[in-house]
């Protein structure tokens, strides 16, 4: 993990510029657990994100949380036998997305807006608050497929090498000069997430953590426009480089997926458990 | 001449058609030839290289490479392009700019596939130039997460991949250790002898005199002030002196201070 210079006094702005380059370096960089040797890395990206779309598919489409829970334990199988921390995973994938979701969905549980059953109440406010059993279950289905489909995405792109991911788009018939931007994209944010992070230092090093209001926005659309040279610099560069090496407009890309029946074996359970998971939710 | 390689005929080039950064070029390389373009900062050595490999084109005078008059309109037939980057290959200043994949294998393949060569060229070379380069280990990772001397090693690798006849390298030892400034001065000498056509641009005059026979010398006026054999060049302290390749330094010995110019030709005497 690759941390930036911590500033303890810092202000709120600085400290968030900081941590969004850090987040975007440690993203580019995060790939501990995709390069190990576990079940899902074993599996070829192309099936395996197949397999994966699957479950997406019957998370968003199931209606009993019970059967979503019982996905998202398997996810968090998945998880253990492709020596992903748990206790990693759950903090990855419930501290954003999940927790927020569940913010939203509070006023529904009450009977202001979803009316029915009533199991329990208070008082705040001087108000009544009704919480209802309709209001509830919509609520915990609500909160399960969103953490179990987050939970599916992210074990997929931890478990997979990002270039790989890239590659599977070239399956679902995205052209490859598409995924040959998105993966130089890729490639180069982390180069300006350590030549913004220079620069923010460098300018600290000469005027100091304190600056005028009007100085620091000064130093910041200076930075902007400086950065955009850079880049517009650095885009010619790379097409120069690109062309020396025989590139001429339609790129070809290295495809080295080659399925073997474990793969095969791993899709036909993915679809059975899907349909098993349907037949009981329909059979309830 | 069948041999010749690059006839450059009065050559100048500007950036923005105002700032010149090349005037009156005029060279011949020819094949098998170690050339060295030696000069200080901002004398349009790497400019030249990227005139010599086709990416830019002169505003006046005429660059003739493999028998050919080199223009965009030569190198705009697909047939063309596709001979010339085969035969001739650059290695860039920065090795960032020229790993833009998201891995080393695929940087390393990219310049084969796209000429169009088949899988079994593809793995082979691939498997060469990883035991020439000593890299293999570096295969699965990810450009950024290199070091600057394992991303030049990545950087000649791509070039090396394609086989080309001619080599440019632009400032192949700049900013590394010894150890691996070594291994890069080893691999072109091993190249030379091999028989490539060799072109470094560079201002360490260390490597000079190992990796080139021919050495042209840049001015800060962008033109060639001197060109001749590499020994002849070197032996030149004035010359070297006034346009910033060496200096006089004093530093300590044993027991006493002195202060002179320093030479890769010269031994150190006390």
């Amino acid at each position: 993990m690759i941390r930036t210079t911590s500033i303890k006094n810092g202000n709120f702005l600085e400290r968030s510029a900081l941590s969004a380059l850090s987040f975007v370096k440690n993203a580019t960089l995060y790939e501990e657990f995709a390069v190990n040797k576990g079940f899902l890395q074993s599996l070829e990206p192309r099936i395996k994100t197949i397999v994966f779309l699957f479950f997406l598919i019957t998370a968003v489409c199931l209606k009993s949380a019970i059967f979503i829970a019982l996905l998202y334990l398997l996810c968090l199988t998945l998880a253990f036998c492709s020596g992903v921390p748990i206790i990693f995973f759950l903090v990855r994938t419930w501290v954003f997305i999940p927790i927020f979701s569940l913010c939203i969905v509070i006023p529904s549980l009450f009977s202001f807006v979803s009316g029915g059953q009533a199991i329990a109440s208070f008082h705040a406010l001087g108000i009544k608050f009704i919480i209802t059993r309709q209001g509830l279950d919509g609520a915990v289905l609500f909160v399960a497929r969103i953490a179990t489909s987050v939970s599916l995405v992210v074990l997929l792109s931890l478990t997979t090498r990002h270039g790989e991911l890239l590659k599977v788009l070239r399956n679902f018939k995205v052209p490859q000069v598409f995924v040959l931007t998105v993966s130089m994209c890729y490639r180069y944010l982390y180069l300006f997430a350590v030549i913004i992070e220079n620069i923010f230092i460098a300018i600290k090093s000469r005027v100091g953590i304190v600056s005028h209001h009007g100085k620091g926005q000064h130093i910041v659309a200076w930075n902007i426009a400086n950065t955009y040279n850079k880049s517009t610099q650095l885009s010619e560069d790379v097409y120069k480089a690109m062309l020396s090496r025989g590139y001429s407009g339609e790129p070809r890309l290295l495809e080295k997926f080659h399925p073997q029946l474990k793969d095969w074996f791993c899709l036909i359970g993915s679809v059975i458990v899907s349909a098993c998971l349907f037949y009981m939710e329909l059979r309830k | 001449m069948n041999d010749r390689i690059f006839k450059l005929t009065d050559v100048q080039y500007s950036y923005l058609g105002k700032y010149p950064a090349l005037r009156d070029i005029n060279m011949t390389i020819r094949k098998g030839e170690q050339v060295a373009l030696i000069g200080s900062n901002g004398t349009g050595k790497s400019t030249l290289l990227h005139i010599l490999d086709g990416l830019i084109f002169p505003d006046r005078g005429e660059v003739i490479a493999l028998g050919q008059t080199l223009n965009e309109d030569y190198l705009s037939d697909e047939k063309n392009a596709h001979l010339f980057r085969s035969k001739v290959g650059l290695v860039f200043q920065n090795a960032d700019i020229q790993l833009f994949c998201p891995s080393v294998k695929e940087d390393i393949v990219f310049g084969p596939l796209q000429l169009g060569f088949n899988d079994k060229i593809i793995a082979d070379r691939l498997a060469q130039v990883l035991e020439i380069l000593e890299i293999g280990h570096l295969l699965e990772r990810i450009p950024h997460q290199l070091s600057i001397g394992e991303k030049r090693k990545v950087a000649i690798a791509s070039v090396l991949a394609i086989d080309p006849e001619i080599i440019i390298f632009d400032e192949p030892t700049a900013g590394l250790d010894p150890l691996t400034v070594r291994h890069i001065v080893d691999f072109i000498v091993k190249a030379k002898q091999k028989g490539k056509t060799i072109i470094t641009a560079t201002h360490d005059l260390h490597i000079v005199g190992e990796i080139a026979d021919t050495v042209y010398l840049f001015g800060k006026d962008k033109r060639i002030i001197k060109q001749g054999p590499a020994e002849k060049i070197l032996e030149d302290k004035i010359l070297l002196q006034e346009n910033n390749l060496i200096h006089i330094h004093g530093h300590s010995h044993t027991g006493f201070t002195h202060a002179h110019p320093h030479l890769p030709t010269e031994k150190h005497s006390n």
